[in-house]
């Protein structure tokens, strides 16, 4: 049967006026890799174990679809030797790991729950879910992730990077951006940039740890005055502007203070060279957040 | 994490610490978050050293960095008698010793060119034995930097005109930021949180170029 449908599916596919629509039976536990040049690549979930295809390649451009194994592979071919741009709509079972790629590709995955990988040079990723190791790599484009649970890294180079509502090891990082985490459940976060803030809203979990550094950027960070963290944080020449007062402990630095909260089981750092320091309530979080989202509002 | 076990972290990864110590370190590194995640990286850098001892050598690269990580030793000692010893200044300072190392090897392999390895930054002293200077280890990386810069500039024709304008910038806001380091540094040494701080950023510039030239390199 298999058999059957990978014979089906190894072939480039016709495409009838600069469209390809094509539907592939896969198997339980399949992969999905998608390499796209240039254009799009956005991913739907269903509950089907099959994978529908619609692409916009133009009338010169086509598909070719190959499944091996429990992979199945969509790449955009080339007539003429140079590479197509694709836009492509594709529908997946819900749990099936991604591996998607491009150049000059935009990438969006909605509500997926499987492993996801997409890496790309010049475009944003937007990602809603995904489970297991979450990997989102972009050179030129910011990085989204909400909904996710596993492992997450993601990172961007020129761009800010954002994740919501996240599960995990966490390890998010620009360098001419800023990065923000807004309800995070870890136990194990890093968060950096070189050149913009860092915002934090999560759990501090007993005998985690979390680290968020920027050179130029502030650092805010939502700590619940009950929490049990070991607090160090490190300024050059900016400001620490705790809402609440800090048990200072340990020797003194001239630029870096320890505060113990609780038992101190947690491990947090938070340096900035050139910015402040801000360590807030939760709830004051959360009010900052309104504040923003009010004058964000067209 | 500036307890009065912190200096001994680094006799205790190494099992030097005598019966009674080992148990009251043992004892405290329950109670502290800070010590426990020290000895986790000390560790890990221990054990980053132990597996490039391990390693297959490339090219003349390994014996020369070999002899120079095992003073007084010839290649070929079994590197799992080495006393790693640091503090915890130093750590991020070895960590980015122990990146150059991997990725001297991962450069041949890269470009398969060892007659250009010959160019990869002379070490030196010891690995094991990391310098409280800033110089010395900033010299060491600046070279990788360079070498790594040279690979980019050679490799960037392969990339678009823009990518090639957005990596420039950040390599630029990195070089600014490790540039004000350093000239904190100047008026401040010994600072700890300066030293780490201009060691993770020059890490970063290591990685950014190590990730730019993989993509430049994947460009056909």
């Amino acid at each position: 049967m298999l058999t059957t449908i990978a014979a089906a599916v190894l072939a480039t596919l016709a495409p009838m006026q600069g469209e390809t629509d094509t539907t592939i039976a896969v198997p339980a536990g399949a992969s999905l890799s998608v390499n796209n040049f240039g254009g799009a690549i956005v991913v739907h979930t269903w509950t089907q174990n099959r994978v529908k295809v619609h692409a916009e390649h133009g009338s010169r451009g086509s598909i070719e679809a190959s499944l091996s194994g429990t992979v199945l592979t969509l790449k955009a071919g080339s007539r003429h030797g140079a590479p197509s741009v694709v836009d492509f709509d594709i529908t997946v079972p819900a749990d099936m790991a991604l591996n998607l790629s491009g150049t000059y590709t935009e990438i969006e995955v909605n509500g997926s729950k499987g492993a996801i990988t997409a890496e790309t040079v010049d475009g944003s990723i937007d990602v809603r879910g995904g489970s297991g190791n979450v990997i989102l790599h972009s050179v030129q484009g910011s990085v989204t992730l909400a909904d996710a649970t596993g492992r997450i890294e993601v990172n961007s180079i020129n761009e800010s990077v954002e994740l919501s509502n996240i599960s995990g090891p966490i390890r998010a990082e620009t360098t001419n951006g800023d990065v923000t985490l807004w309800g995070i459940k870890s136990s194990s976060v890093e968060a950096t940039t070189i050149n913009g803030d860092v915002e934090y809203e999560g759990t501090i979990t007993d005998n985690g740890t979390y680290t968020f550094n920027s050179h130029n950027g502030d650092i805010t960070v939502s700590i619940p005055e009950n929490a049990n963290v070991t607090l160090t944080v490190a300024t050059a020449n900016g400001d620490i502007d705790p809402s609440f007062t800090l048990p200072f402990t340990g020797r003194p630095e001239r630029h870096r203070y320890t505060f113990k909260l609780g038992t101190g089981s947690a491990r947090m750092e938070a340096e900035s060279f050139q910015g402040d320091i801000e360590l807030r309530r939760p709830a004051e979080m959360r009010e900052r957040q309104k504040d923003k989202d009010k004058h964000e509002e067209p | 994490m500036n307890d009065q076990w912190t200096d001994r972290l680094s006799e205790y990864v190494d099992g030097e610490l005598a019966n009674g110590e080992r148990n009251a370190l043992e004892a405290h590194l329950a109670t502290c978050a800070a010590c426990r995640a020290t000895v986790e990286d000390l560790r890990h850098v221990v054990a980053r050293a132990q597996s490039l001892e391990n390693r297959p050598p490339k090219a003349e690269l390994w014996s020369g960095i070999h002899a120079r990580l095992t003073p007084g030793r010839r290649p070929g000692v079994n590197a799992r008698s080495w006393r790693v010893s640091f503090n915890v200044p130093q750590l991020i300072a070895a960590s980015i010793a122990l990146v150059l190392v991997s990725g001297g090897g991962m450069w041949v392999a890269l470009h398969q060119r060892p007659a250009v390895v010959a160019k990869f930054p002379p070490v030196p002293g010891s690995l094991v034995q990391v310098s409280n200077d800033p110089y010395v280890w900033t010299d060491r990386t600046d070279a990788a930097i360079a070498d790594l810069q040279g690979v980019f500039d050679r490799n960037k024709s392969r990339l678009d005109t823009s990518t090639v304008r957005v990596v420039t910038r950040a390599f630029a806001t990195i070089d600014q930021a490790i540039a004000e380091a350093r000239a904190a540094l100047v008026a401040d040494p010994s600072d700890a949180y300066l030293n780490l701080h201009l060691a993770d950023t020059m890490r970063r510039k290591l990685e950014l170029l190590r990730r730019i030239n993989a993509i430049a390199t994947a460009q056909t």
